[in-house]
């Protein structure tokens, strides 16, 4: 019986990312019919030839389906990173954002801005280098002994962090107000406006790469969150997994954060919500994270581009959102976060 | 033949020893009580032949063979682990829970199959927990959860098991439990057992349900005697290492059988 609940929640789980693209697809401030969105669909598989509108087709095609395929694929690294983390970590208060990807992948973006100004390619090249750089110095303050004890590893990415969020501040007290400021602090609120086919040819390398990896190895998840001695016993090679966990979930998050801006809230709710839903085994967890994350991301895109005449920066929304809503699960869960 | 042998085996954490010239044996189908007061290093020296701590000195064989060199896979399938207490992060189900003692036989990247899935079953069952499985084992009593984790153990099919204080915070009945099911194990699955423990009839238990029991008296940094429960545990030496007066006692159960037990008298001033 139960089996069979779980099943079919992961079978739908897993379709609602399409449907989502799709509906997607639909909205804007230049709304499209769903069999035109069908037409133009079919039209550019070379399935069909219906007549569809030229501005219809470029919507879609052009501006539409990237950011909504980058959207879906930013939501699940972020999602999927942060039920990781929150495993290894064995703390449901953990997100992709633990080790200073964040902050890192900010200046990163933030410094790129101050020197190059307009050139989209550095901005994604810095935030990426520099979100793996902030990781592996949280990584190498955190170990120590031999080994690389949980607690060690929060505390260096929270030096990390607050070393990268004072260099943030510090490039944008050196940024041209005019142009580089409001640039800079725009891409910390995060948006996917600029969605193009060559983000997700960029971005979407770790972001896959990272997502994988993290599907591969998910039950070994569930053993890590077992704490290090007893998953030791259990036979795991600790530096090894937790190696390949960590590398995936901040290839994932980079690969998120260099286009997306920082987008807070999505590596921290979803996992719980996924929890929720489907309870903390990992090899369900994670494939239904990525499903939840995807579409949850899709859904604030869309009321970000929806909502106002000007788009509402994701890191807000995701936030505002986001909480009320946790706030309800939590309350009819009685606090049992899990 | 000794299935393990710890050999001249000593631990430091930086400047502080812990524990030095400690050697014993570990026979097939028997079970070592390591037994000391608060401190004295047996879950340390539990951790080390679990291959998570390194020693500082001495060496510690399986099957002739240096620990160190076993992957840590390799290692899982010899010797397994139930701990003191266990930290209950996320409320996994006692099946999933279970489930975990197959990982050395997974790879990295692949889930267990059905046959994992069926060696979980019967360690279930042999643990009487069948009725719980489906149930989040953060909901589950001290003495269930040792249960689990005794199944968790079996499922890892080893010959060695490493138990450190398994009935701690468990009620009469529950301790009896476990203990029965630990008999039961090295009766019927010739398992062999390392257990820290802080209670001489422990000892005394398994000695008089008929099983090869060998006592370590561990303190001040090294193993004062080894030997029989009633060679190690006597009222010397109990005055000695706790500085209590205790009685030896023995007793005649109903089927004639003859049961020793060590009851505390005093603190000795």
């Amino acid at each position: 019986m139960d089996s069979i609940k779980k099943s079919i929640i992961f079978i739908s789980l897993l379709l609602a990312p399409l449907a989502a693209i799709f509906i997607s697809l639909l909205l804007g401030r230049y709304p499209l019919a769903p069999t035109t969105v069908m037409a133009v669909i079919l039209n550019h598989l070379g399935i069909t030839s219906f007549g569809t509108p030229d501005t219809a087709a470029s919507i879609v095609m052009n501006i539409r389906l990237p950011r909504s395929i980058l959207g879906a694929l930013v939501g699940a690294s972020l999602a999927v990173s942060g039920a990781a983390f929150q495993g290894v970590f064995r703390n449901p208060l953990v997100s992709s954002s633990i080790l200073g990807v964040s902050p890192g992948a900010g200046f990163g973006a933030a410094l790129a801005i101050l020197i190059f100004t307009n050139n989209s390619l550095m901005i994604y090249v810095f935030a990426f280098g520099f979100g793996i750089l902030t990781v592996l110095l949280s990584y190498l303050i955190g170990r120590s002994y031999n080994t690389t004890p949980a607690i060690m590893l929060v505390l260096g990415g929270t030096i990390v962090s607050s070393v990268f969020s004072s260099l943030i501040s510090l490039v944008k007290y050196l940024a041209d107000p005019t142009d580089q400021l409001p640039k800079i602090t725009f891409w910390l609120m995060g948006s996917l406006a600029s969605a193009s086919y060559r983000d997700i040819m960029i971005a979407g390398v770790p972001m896959m790469l990272g997502i994988g990896g993290l599907i591969a190895i998910r039950w070994r998840i569930n053993i890590l969150s077992m704490g290090d001695k007893e998953a030791r016993a259990l036979g795991v090679n600790l530096g090894l997994l937790k190696g390949i966990l960590i590398t995936c979930a901040t290839l994932a998050t980079a690969g998120a954060v260099c286009v997306s801006g920082t987008i807070g809230w999505v590596g921290l709710i979803i996992p719980h919500i996924a929890r929720m839903l489907i309870g903390n085994d990992n090899r369900l967890l994670i494939p239904v994270s990525l499903s939840l994350g995807a579409c949850y991301l899709m859904l604030v895109d869309n009321v970000s581009r929806i909502l106002t005449g000007s788009e509402i920066p994701l890191g807000i929304l995701t936030a505002i959102i986001g909480a009320p809503f946790f706030v309800y699960l939590l309350k009819r869960k009685a606090g049992g976060w899990a | 033949m000794s299935l393990l042998k710890i050999e001249n085996a000593s631990f430091q954490y930086g400047k502080s020893t812990i524990f030095q010239n400690i050697s014993f044996e570990l026979g097939s189908g028997s079970i070592f009580c390591l037994f000391g007061p608060n401190g004295c290093g047996k879950s340390t020296l539990i951790e080390c032949i679990l291959g998570y701590l390194k020693l500082s000195g001495g060496s510690i064989l399986l099957n002739n063979q240096s620990i160190s060199s076993y992957r840590p896979a390799e290692l899982a399938k010899s010797i397994s682990y139930v701990p003191q207490s266990h930290a209950k992060n996320f409320p996994y189900t006692v099946k999933d829970i279970v489930l975990m003692g197959r990982a050395a036989y997974t790879g990295t990247f692949s889930a267990p199959s059905a046959e994992d899935i069926a060696i979980a079953e019967s360690a279930l069952e042999s643990m009487g927990l069948t009725a719980i499985k489906d149930k989040p084992y953060t909901q589950l009593s001290g003495g269930q959860t040792q249960l689990v984790m005794l199944a968790r153990a079996l499922t890892q099919e080893t010959p060695i098991i490493l138990m450190d204080e398994p009935t701690a915070h468990l009620d009469f009945r529950h301790e009896l439990i476990i203990l029965e099911t630990i008999v039961k194990l090295i009766k019927e699955n010739n398992i062999s057992v390392v257990m820290a423990t802080h209670f001489p009839n422990h000892a005394f238990y398994f000695e008089n349900s008929g099983i090869h029991t060998q006592v370590a008296l561990m303190n001040n940094q090294a193993l004062e005697a080894i030997g029989s429960p009633v060679e190690v545990l006597t009222e010397a030496n109990m005055l000695k290492t706790f500085k209590i007066h205790a009685k030896l006692m023995t007793a005649q159960t109903a089927g004639e059988k003859l049961v020793r037990g060590l009851i505390p008298i005093e603190v000795s001033s």
